[in-house]
C-alpha cells in the first residue's frame, strides 16, 4: 500500500437540519495511486463536492457532521488532525483547483503577486526569486506574455487564462495532491480543450496525484486512469477508463455514457434515463437507482446492493450487473 | 428547397453602446451581432452554434423581437417584423416563443405552476378560469407532468421538471416558432436527453419550427436540419447541417468540432488546439474576425473581411482559405501567411 | 377596477401572511405584541388614561410622587398626570413614525420603480434628484422650514417624506434592474404583456419584501427623530409627545426635584416603540433571508442533537450492514 498518495476508508458525512438528516456521502472508500489521476463522477447532488471538501477537511461542523475510519495522505493519517495541522498540509500538500475562478482569486491583488505568495510561503524565497518563479510558473501552464500578465488583476483575464492561473498556483507549492472540482465547467468548448491540456500536461510532468471531480464524463476520458461513477452519496462503480467506457457494468453508468450524444452518432433519438436524481433527503429504498432503473426487480426496491469486487479489480454495486465479460465474484475484504 | 421559409433575417446587425470611462470620452459599441442574413424553413430545426460571447443569444433575441436590431430587417410569414405597428406587432410575435437556459430565473418564484403556465393566456385575455385550467392540465400532462402539480412552486421541482414547466408555458399560445436557449445546459446529464426527446416529440406534434442554440455540436448534428457557425458577431459557416459536418470547411468549424470530447477513446483522432481566447467584441478585428487564432491566417485576412460563398450546394463558407483570393491580390502579397 | 380590487385582496393577504410568519417567529413575536399594546394604547387612550392630560388647572396636584392616584406622578409645574400624558404621547410618535414610514414606502417604491423600470430619461431625471436631495442637511432644513411655515406634525411628516426616500429608491431601482431581465419576465413580454402588467405582476412583489422591511425600520428611525425635534421645541406646540414630555421635564426641573420617573416615563416609550418596530424590521431581514435564518438556528439543531439517533444514522450507511442484510437475503 505504499504506492499509494490518499487512501479513504468509509468517508461519511451528513447534514443534519430541521426536517431530519441529509445523508450527503454514505461510506465510500477510495484510493488515489501516486502520479495517477483518479475522477470521480456524479450528478449534482451525488456527493462528490462534500467528498472534495471533507478530504481537505473544509467541512464546518455545524453545519456538517464527518465520520472516516481513514483517512491517509501519503502515510500520514490525518484523521485526527487539528485546524492547524490542516492549515499546514492544505497550503503545501493538497491544493484545489475550483471550478469559479473569480471567487477563487483575490480580485484586489495581481496575479503575479497571488502566485509570489505561494511561493514565499512555501518555497522560502524571498520576493525576486518568488516573481521569477512565478513568471516560469505562468508560462509552463501556456499564459502568453507572462511577465505583463503577471501585473494584472483577475478581472482582466479571461476565463480560461484565470484557470491557468489557478492550475499555475496550484501547482507552485508543489503539492502531493491535487483536487480539481468541475474545472471546467464554466469554459467554452475550445477553451476546455486548453485547459484540460494544459491540466493533464502538467499533471504528468510533476507526477502529481489528481482528483478530479466533474459530472462530464466526456472530459473524464481523457484524463483519469480510474473513474468512481457516484449516484446519491454511494460508490455504484469503480473502473479503469478504457473498461468503464468499454464495458459499462451498472444500469446508471450505462445511461449516463448513453445519453452523451456523440458526433459519429446517426440517431435521432437520445437514449434516456427517466426521473430524476432522487433528493438526498428522500432517497427510495433498497438500490436508490432502482426507480429509475429498467433491469429493477423486487430485491432492488427492498434491499441496497453490496460493493461487490470483481476479479479485474473492478467494483460494482449493483444486483444485475449488464454486459458483465468475465463475471467472477471475488469474496468482500 | 420546396419548404416554405417562416422567418428571414437580412443583414441584420446589432450593435450595443458602451458607456465610456469618461463623461465625454469617445462612445463605443459593441458589435453582438453584425451584417448575419439567414432563412429559417416551417418545420425545421436551426441550429446556432459558437461559443459564449459569439452573438448567438443576441442574434436569436433579435428574430423574436426582444432586442431591436440596429439595422437590417427580419420577416416573419412575409410582415417585417420591425415595421409592424406595436398591436400588429404583439399579435404576430405571440406566434413565437422561447425556452430559456436557466430554468431557475426563468419562472417567477412566487408564481404557482398553473399561474406561471397560464400566463400568456391571461395576458391575450378572453379565456374563462375553466378553460384556462383544462388547458393547463392538458399541457402538464403532454410535457411529462401531472394535474397534482397544479398548485406546487417552482422550488418544489428539480431543474427537469422546471424545464418541463418553460416549455409548457412557451407552447401555450400554440406558437409556430420557438427558439430553445440552450434548453438543457444548465440541466443534469442524465435529464439532458428527457428534455431533448420531448422537445422533439413537441416539434412532431403541434408542427413547430425550432431554433436551437447550444454550444453542443454533438446534439446540433442529430436534431438540427440547418445551422450557423457564429465567432464574434459574423457567420463563418452556414448551410445544411449533413453538408456542414460531412465536410467542414471553415478552421473555427473544425477547430470547434475537434474540441468536442468524444468518449470514443479507440479513434483518438488529432484534437486542433486553438491558441488564444475569443476576442473582445468591442473593436472587434476589421477583417476576418477570426484570424487571430486561425492556424492558417494569411496577411489579407486582417484587413479584407471574407464574403459568404456558396461552396457547394447549401453549404456556405467565409473563409480566404477556402475561397482563395483574386490573382491582383495574391501578387500584392494578401496571401502570405502571417506570423503573428 | 376588478385588477385593482384583486392587487388590493393579494396585498392584503400578502400583509397576513407576513403577521403570521412574524407571530411564528420568537424574536419577532415580542416585537408584534409591543406594536399591538402601543395601537391599542394609541387608539383607546381617551378611555385607558385615568386623568386629563391636557388638564393644567390641578395646581394642588403640582409635583406629586408616583402613588395609585398617579401611577407615575403629575409634572412639577403644572400638575398633569404623567401616566396620561405617556398613554397620548403614543399617538403621536406611532402616527408620526408609521405614517413617515409608509409614504416613504410608497414615494421610494414609485421612485426606484419608476427609474428602474422605465429607464432612460426618467432614471437620469430621478436619479439626479436622488443625488441632489441626498447631500441636503435634513435637520437644519427641518429647523428652518419649521420656524417658516409653523410647527405642525404634518409638517415633519412632509419633510421626513420628502427628503427621506432617496435611499429605499436607489436599492429599490438596483433590485429592479435586476428583476427587469428576469426570463419570466421576458416571457411575459414575449407574450404580449404591457408594462402595466410586468410592474404590477412581476416587479413590484419582487419589491415587496424589502419595502415591508424598510417600512418597519424607517418607522422605527422616524420615532426616534420625532423625539429629537420635540426635545428641542421644534414639535407641535399643542399636542403631547413623548419628545416634548422629555424637554418639560428638563426644563421643568425633574433633574433638580430629583424626580427620575419624569424622564424615565417617556424614555421608556420611546424605547419600547423604537425597540419593537426595529425587532420587526430585523425579523424581516431574517425571514426573506433564508441563509441568515439557517446560520442562526443550526446552532440551536446542533446542541440538541439526538446522539442515539445519529449514531443510528451512521451506521446504518456501513457497507457491512447492507452486507449482513444482503447476505442474509441472497
Amino acid at each position: 500500500m505504499k504506492d499509494l498518495m490518499l487512501k479513504v476508508r468509509n468517508l461519511k458525512v451528513i447534514f443534519p437540519n430541521q426536517m431530519g438528516v441529509l445523508k450527503a456521502v454514505e461510506g465510500i472508500d477510495f484510493d488515489i495511486p501516486k502520479g495517477k489521476c483518479v475522477a470521480i463522477v456524479g450528478e449534482s447532488g451525488c456527493g462528490k463536492s462534500v467528498t472534495s471538501l471533507a478530504v481537505m477537511k473544509l467541512l464546518n461542523s455545524p453545519p456538517a457532521m464527518v465520520r472516516v475510519d481513514e483517512l491517509v495522505l501519503d502515510g500520514a493519517d490525518l484523521k485526527d488532525y487539528t485546524d492547524q495541522m490542516m492549515q499546514e498540509v492544505r497550503g503545501k500538500q493538497i491544493s484545489m483547483i475550483f471550478q469559479d475562478a473569480m471567487t477563487a482569486l483575490n480580485p484586489v491583488m495581481t496575479i503575479g503577486k497571488q502566485i509570489d505568495e505561494v511561493f514565499i510561503r512555501h518555497g522560502k524565497m524571498d520576493k525576486g526569486e518568488a516573481r521569477i518563479a512565478t513568471i516560469k510558473a505562468l508560462e509552463l501552464v501556456g499564459v502568453p506574455e507572462p511577465k505583463s500578465r503577471a501585473n494584472q488583476f483577475p478581472h482582466q483575464l479571461s476565463g480560461g487564462m484565470r484557470q491557468r492561473v489557478l492550475i499555475a498556483m496550484a501547482f507552485a507549492c508543489m503539492p502531493k495532491l491535487i483536487i480539481a472540482d468541475e474545472p471546467t465547467t464554466a469554459l467554452d468548448v475550445t477553451i476546455q480543450a486548453q485547459v484540460l491540456d494544459v491540466l493533464s500536461d502538467m499533471q504528468k510532468k510533476h507526477e502529481v496525484s489528481l482528483l478530479l471531480i466533474t459530472h462530464d464524463l466526456s472530459v473524464v476520458a481523457n484524463m483519469a486512469d480510474t473513474i468512481y461513477v457516484m449516484y446519491s452519496g454511494k460508490i455504484v462503480e469503480k473502473a479503469k477508463v478504457r473498461e468503464l467506457f468499454l464495458h459499462p457494468h451498472h444500469p446508471y453508468t450505462i445511461g449516463l455514457l448513453g445519453s452523451i450524444p456523440k458526433l459519429s452518432d446517426e440517431v435521432h433519438k437520445f437514449v434516456q434515463i427517466p426521473d430524476a436524481v432522487p433528493h438526498p433527503m428522500f432517497k427510495p429504498t433498497g438500490c436508490y437507482f432502482h426507480p429509475r432503473c429498467s433491469h429493477s426487480t423486487l430485491k432492488c426496491s427492498q434491499v441496497m446492493p453490496p460493493l461487490k469486487t470483481l476479479l479485474n479489480g473492478r467494483e460494482i454495486r449493483c444486483f444485475h450487473p449488464q454486459n458483465v465479460v468475465d463475471f467472477e465474484e471475488v469474496a468482500h475484504e | 428547397m420546396s419548404k416554405p421559409i417562416i422567418l428571414s433575417m437580412k443583414n441584420v446587425s446589432v450593435h450595443f453602446p458602451v458607456k465610456g470611462a469618461l463623461p465625454f470620452s469617445k462612445k463605443r459599441v459593441v458589435s453582438a451581432v453584425s451584417d448575419v442574413s439567414v432563412d429559417i424553413f416551417q418545420g425545421e430545426t436551426f441550429g446556432i452554434v459558437g461559443e459564449s460571447g459569439c452573438g448567438k443569444s443576441t442574434l436569436a433575441n433579435a428574430m423574436i423581437g426582444l432586442v431591436r436590431p440596429t439595422s437590417g430587417e427580419v420577416l416573419f410569414k412575409g410582415n417585417k417584423l420591425y415595421s409592424l405597428s406595436p398591436q400588429e406587432f404583439k399579435e404576430i410575435r405571440r406566434d413565437m416563443q422561447m425556452i430559456f437556459q436557466d430554468p431557475f430565473s426563468s419562472l417567477n418564484p412566487r408564481f404557482n405552476v398553473y399561474q406561471i403556465i397560464s400566463e400568456p393566456m391571461k395576458i391575450r385575455g378572453g379565456a374563462s378560469v375553466d378553460e384556462m385550467k383544462k388547458r393547463v392540465i392538458e399541457l402538464l400532462e403532454l410535457v411529462g407532468l401531472s394535474e397534482k402539480d397544479l398548485y406546487r412552486y417552482p422550488s418544489d421541482f428539480s431543474g427537469g421538471q422546471r424545464q418541463r414547466i418553460g416549455i409548457a408555458r412557451a407552447i401555450i399560445l400554440n406558437p409556430d416558432f420557438l427558439v430553445c436557449d440552450e434548453p438543457v445546459s444548465a440541466l443534469d446529464v442524465s435529464v439532458h436527453a428527457q428534455i431533448l426527446n420531448l422537445l422533439m416529440e413537441l416539434q412532431e406534434k403541434l408542427k413547430m419550427t425550432y431554433v436551437f442554440i447550444s454550444h453542443n455540436l454533438a446534439v446540433v448534428k442529430s436534431i438540427c436540419d440547418h445551422m450557423v457557425v457564429m465567432y464574434l458577431g459574423n457567420v463563418m459557416e452556414s448551410g445544411s447541417t449533413k453538408a456542414i459536418y460531412q465536410h467542414p470547411l471553415h478552421p473555427y468549424t473544425n477547430a470547434l468540432l475537434s474540441a468536442v470530447l468524444d468518449v470514443d477513446l479507440d479513434n483518438k483522432k488529432e484534437r486542433i488546439l486553438l491558441q488564444g481566447d475569443i476576442p473582445s467584441p468591442i473593436n472587434p478585428p476589421r477583417g476576418c474576425r477570426f484570424y487571430q487564432r486561425c492556424p492558417y491566417a494569411m496577411k489579407g485576412c486582417v484587413d479584407k473581411k471574407p464574403a459568404l460563398i456558396e461552396i457547394e450546394p447549401e453549404h456556405f463558407v467565409a473563409c480566404h482559405y477556402i475561397n482563395p483570393f483574386a490573382q491582383e491580390e495574391i501578387n500584392a502579397g494578401l496571401a502570405k501567411p502571417l506570423n503573428l | 377596477m376588478k385588477s385593482f380590487m384583486n392587487g388590493l385582496k393579494e396585498m392584503l393577504s400578502g400583509i397576513w401572511g407576513f403577521i403570521r410568519k412574524l407571530w411564528r417567529h420568537p424574536k419577532g413575536r415580542i416585537g408584534l405584541i409591543i406594536v399591538i399594546l402601543l395601537v391599542v394604547c394609541a387608539l383607546f387612550a381617551p378611555w385607558i388614561a385615568p386623568y386629563d392630560p391636557y388638564d393644567v388647572t390641578q395646581r394642588a396636584q403640582k409635583g406629586l410622587s408616583p402613588s395609585f392616584q398617579h401611577l407615575l406622578g403629575t409634572t412639577i409645574t403644572t400638575g398633569q398626570d404623567i401616566f396620561s400624558m405617556l398613554i397620548y404621547g403614543t399617538r403621536v410618535s406611532l402616527t408620526i413614525g408609521v405614517v413617515t414610514g409608509v409614504s416613504l414606502a410608497f414615494l421610494g417604491a414609485l421612485m426606484g420603480i419608476c427609474a428602474g423600470y422605465i429607464g432612460g430619461f426618467a432614471d437620469t431625471l430621478i436619479m439626479r434628484i436622488v443625488d441632489v436631495l441626498l447631500v441636503i442637511p435634513t435637520l437644519p432644513l427641518t429647523i428652518v422650514l419649521t420656524n417658516l411655515f409653523g410647527r405642525s406634525y404634518l409638517m415633519i411628516i412632509l419633510i421626513f417624506t420628502l427628503f427621506g426616500w432617496t435611499g429605499l429608491a436607489r436599492v429599490i431601482r438596483s433590485l429592479v434592474l435586476v428583476l427587469k431581465n428576469a426570463n419570466y419576465v421576458k416571457a411575459a413580454e414575449l407574450a404580449g404583456a404591457s408594462r402595466w402588467h410586468i410592474m404590477m405582476k412581476h416587479i413590484l412583489p419582487g419589491t415587496s419584501h424589502l419595502l415591508i422591511m424598510s417600512t418597519a425600520l424607517t418607522s422605527a428611525g422616524i420615532m426616534v427623530a420625532e423625539a429629537g425635534l420635540s426635545f428641542l421645541g421644534l414639535g407641535d406646540p399643542t399636542a403631547i409627545s413623548w419628545g416634548k414630555m422629555l424637554a418639560e421635564a428638563q426644563s421643568g426641573g425633574a433633574l433638580l426635584f430629583g424626580h427620575w420617573w419624569w424622564i424615565i416615563a417617556p424614555g421608556i416609550g420611546i424605547f419600547l416603540a423604537v425597540f419593537s418596530f426595529m425587532r420587526i424590521g430585523l425579523v424581516m431581514e431574517e425571514v426573506f433571508n433564508p441563509k441568515m435564518k439557517q446560520s442562526s438556528n443550526i446552532y440551536k439543531l446542533f446542541k440538541n442533537l439526538n446522539n442515539t439517533y445519529i449514531e443510528e444514522v451512521f451506521s446504518s450507511m456501513s457497507e457491512a450492514q447492507i452486507l449482513g442484510v444482503g447476505g442474509e437475503q441472497s
